[in-house]
């Protein structure tokens, strides 16, 4: 078999939480070998996060935690004691990327800014993924994916008008923006080292990525003039374009009618209802200009349907339509995703067998597979030690009573 | 500020990190940020669209609100820095075309239905024959084969399949998608990380591969811990915006729009007792009731009556405050509170324009240079940098086709044939 991806890198990976955590992952599934350093003096915070398995808490029995962080080892050490320099120095020694989301400072109190790291191993690919990067007025502030989103007008940007600004409802920034930007950056570098030799320092801002996802909206300010304001599910120029309700508990189908063509399709689909007549639906700019009051008939007449059989019907005549997914949709309804094996089940030596996502891609000749699930907190403390930093288990056991490894 | 210009490159230009690599960007609106990043990264990256020009050239906001195919602000956007051709893909001479830049590409990025690219003689496999080495990277709403694979889709069909749509919004409407094409968004991010693991694999191996990204799968992994909870707890997570996720963690109105307070961190609880002191030091009446033991408990924070107590004590007071003030209040104490900005916040963003985000890039029909977003992330030996603005259509069809060997009457030829 084809080796994996990323087989040979190796993360020394003090991220932690949301974003640093996922970049990483993705690193860890396509075969590099993180590290991921971490003490029980200061918990990575997602540890005790819900959802926990059976819904009881545990610092190995996070949902939250344990997909952020499949096919990674961990390894306990408690940075602020003085001998724990020596140890991660001889690991970063012997690898090829150090990544961390802290806000700056941290890693230099730890001695391992990157003029530090560089000094001991100037090839080094050092990753920084701070919330404001790593200079400027701000660069002390601090927050989470939900925090981000609301700073880069995303969530400003998304909700119905007049009401408080709704987001995603989720911490954005960090699941897709910020991990996939850091990979590519982690990436490019990495390309960059093998032809140069040149390890180089990555300084990303978790605000700026999903700015940078905003281009053309930003640019409608800047050259236009025009400050846009939320509005729904609405197209620019699109209707009908929206979510309407469908037979069952809150269960809604997403219709985009982009063409004359799939307006036909759609009322042909839903029996032609007598108010379709009218000339004004016979034209995308009519149905634009009432497009409020379309939508309000065209969910007059959805509510009847099962969402997925009216899916199924408006797809076999090729107008865009989907049911309006949720988690339990998503895992066991969804035959696409079943076809794809997105969904993982990895046995966790604490939360038993557990769902796991695996990467959104599939190659035609490298295989990609999670490695292992989620590690317990210290799980392979005396496995690095032992393969990385050549202590035996007396060895170990003295830093575990001294409390280095902790 | 980036200087855009079509000026001479200077010899004191700093590497970049994909210089050498030759990308043909055959996508649309799902991939042409996947380009982008290639293209902003050093690599000579060239789009290649139907004669008439490549959908995202009609999508608006256009350049003064007039339409018109080199007008698009969207398609200025997700094309810098790459060179432009005409090709018509549909025709034999077009598909020839084709085969002779794939000859001399690493990458090539296309967006069609499954099977579009295999009836056109230019399938994976046929490309590989060409150039052994080629990665293909395949950008499609829902994958190259299953169920859905020939399944019609725009940006809310995949946010809708993908989760994420259920997610967002008020309890009491319909669900509400994120603004701004992120399913597209997610899926061309997600390539461009897929595609640059397969060029950096096959440099070393010199063979290529076919690379088939999913953009329902890539909103799947923006769900969060939703998927988790369903696993391991049962509970159907729901869009809940207008409530608080825990009491002192959500939106709060101020005095000139809205404020995201996380006052309790995420599964960490250093920052209640910094939020208690600083409510305190504002003097807000009730605050001292927070100190209380049942705060530090997750089932207390999740209660109708722990909400509704923060919210009343909270509010009278941050409507009387600035989004500014409580921003900048709150991160001096070390408290995850942010404004929620508006685009035209950003503008003024004293933390952007230190770090010199927005760039200046010329439009041909513009006598000044546009502002847009800039690097996403500074990288210290080969920085993100704008080579060139988005390419009028056809502007390097002589030069690009010369390289292949197509002399000038030939492409007269071509042209009036319409495959260029």
């Amino acid at each position: 078999m084809e080796k994996a991806l990323l087989a040979g890198v190796r993360v020394i990976d003090f991220s932690w939480i949301g974003a640093g955590s996922y970049a990483t992952k993705i690193l860890a599934d396509l075969g590099a070998d993180v590290i991921k350093i971490e003490s029980s003096t200061r918990l990575d915070s997602l540890r005790m996060a819900a959802p926990y398995k059976d819904g009881k808490p545990g610092v190995n029995r996070s949902g939250y935690f344990a997909d952020r962080n499949t096919s990674k080892r961990s390894v306990t050490i408690n940075m602020k004691h003085p001998r724990a320099f020596g140890l991660i120095k001889q690991l970063i020694m012997q690898s090829d990327i150090v990544a961390n989301n802290f806000t700056p400072g941290v890693m230099d109190k730890f001695g391992l800014g990157y003029p530090a790291v560089r000094a001991m191993k100037p090839e080094i690919i050092y990753l920084a993924m701070s919330m404001q990067g790593a200079e400027g007025p701000e660069r002390g502030y601090l927050g989470y994916g939900a925090n981000i989103i609301a700073l880069t007008a995303l969530q400003h940007l998304t909700g119905l008008p007049g009401r408080e600004p709704a987001g995603t409802g989720t911490n954005y920034p960090d699941h897709v923006p910020n991990p996939c930007h850091a990979a590519f950056a982690v990436l490019a570098a990495l390309r960059h080292r093998r032809r140069k030799g040149k390890g180089q320092y990555i300084d990303l801002a978790q605000v700026e990525p999903t700015v940078a996802l905003l281009g053309p909206t930003m640019l409608d300010l800047t050259v236009n003039g025009r400050n846009h304001e939320c509005n729904g599910n609405e197209h620019p120029w699109a209707a009908p374009h929206g979510v309407y309700p469908c037979a069952g508990d809150d269960r809604w189908i997403a219709i985009t009618a982009m063409s004359d063509a799939h307006w036909t399709a759609l009322m042909a689909t839903l029996g032609t209802p007598a108010w379709s007549a009218e000339p004004r639906w016979e034209t995308i700019a009519g149905r634009y200009r009432d497009r409020v009051e379309l939508d309000l008939l065209l969910g007059g007449v959805t509510g009847k349907w099962q969402a997925e059989i009216l899916m199924n019907e408006l797809q076999a005549r090729h107008v865009p339509a989907g049911v309006v997914s949720t988690a339990e949709d998503v895992i066991k309804h969804d035959p696409q995703l079943a076809h794809r094996g997105h969904w993982v089940r990895l046995q966790h030596a604490e939360m038993g067998e557990a769902i796991y996502n695996a990467p959104p891609f599939r190659f035609s000749r490298t295989r990609v597979g999670l490695k292992s699930p989620a590690p317990l907190l210290g799980e392979h403390t005396r496995e690095v030690c032992a393969e990385l930093l050549g202590l035996n288990d007396q060895d170990v056991d003295e830093l575990i009573a001294q409390e280095v490894l902790k | 500020m980036a200087n855009a210009a079509s000026a001479p490159i200077d010899i004191d230009t700093p590497p970049a990190a994909l210089e050498g690599l030759r990308v043909l960007d055959l996508s649309g609106a799902m991939g042409n940020y996947c380009g982008k990043m290639f293209a902003d990264m050093g690599a000579d990256v060239i789009l290649v669209e139907p004669p008439r020009g490549t959908r995202l050239r009609f999508e608006p906001p256009f350049l003064g609100d007039v339409a018109g195919s080199e007008r698009s602000l969207a398609y200025a956007y997700h094309n810098t820095s790459k060179r432009g051709v005409t090709l018509n893909l549909d025709t034999t001479d077009g598909q020839h075309l084709l085969r002779k830049l794939v000859a001399t590409a690493d990458l090539v990025i296309e967006t069609e239905k499954p099977g579009v690219m295999q009836a056109r003689g230019l399938g994976y496999k046929a490309l590989s024959d060409i150039r052994p080495g080629v990665v293909v990277v395949s950008i499609t709403p829902f994958g190259q084969s299953g169920p859905y694979a020939q399944y019609e889709s725009e940006d809310l069909i995949g946010l809708a399949l993908g989760g994420l749509l259920y997610l967002g919004g008020y309890p009491d409407a319909a669900p509400t998608r994120v603004y701004g094409n992120q399913a597209y968004l997610c899926a061309s991010i997600y390539g461009a990380v897929g595609a640059l693991l397969a060029v950096l694999e096959a440099e070393s191996s010199g063979t290529g591969q076919h690379v088939d990204v999913s953009m329902q799968e890539c909103v799947v992994l923006a769900l969060e811990n939703a998927v988790q909870f369903y696993d391991l707890e049962g509970t159907v997570r729901k869009r809940y915006t207008g409530e608080q996720r825990f009491a002192g963690t959500g939106s709060f109105e101020c005095k000139d729009g809205y404020v995201y307070l996380m006052a309790g961190g995420i599964g960490a609880n250093m920052f209640w007792a910094r939020s208690v002191d600083w409510l305190s030091d504002e003097k807000i009446p009730g605050v001292e009731r927070l100190r209380g033991e049942e705060w530090t408990k997750v089932d207390f924070l999740k209660s109708n009556e722990a909400k509704q107590y923060f919210r009343e004590m909270f509010v009278p007071w941050s409507k009387t405050k600035t989004k500014a003030y409580l921003y900048h209040e709150g991160q001096r104490r070390h408290i995850p509170i942010a404004a929620i900005n508006a685009p035209v916040d950003l503008l003024d963003n004293k933390q952007l324009q230190h770090r010199k985000h927005f760039v200046e890039v010329m439009h041909h029909l513009r006598d000044k240079p546009m502002v847009m977003p800039g690097a996403p992330y500074k990288l210290s030996e080969t920085p993100w940098c704008i080579q060139r603005p988005a390419p009028r259509l056809g502007e390097h069809n002589a030069e690009i086709y010369a390289e292949c060997g197509v002399n000038s009457a030939d492409l007269q030829r071509l042209a009036s044939a319409g495959v260029v």
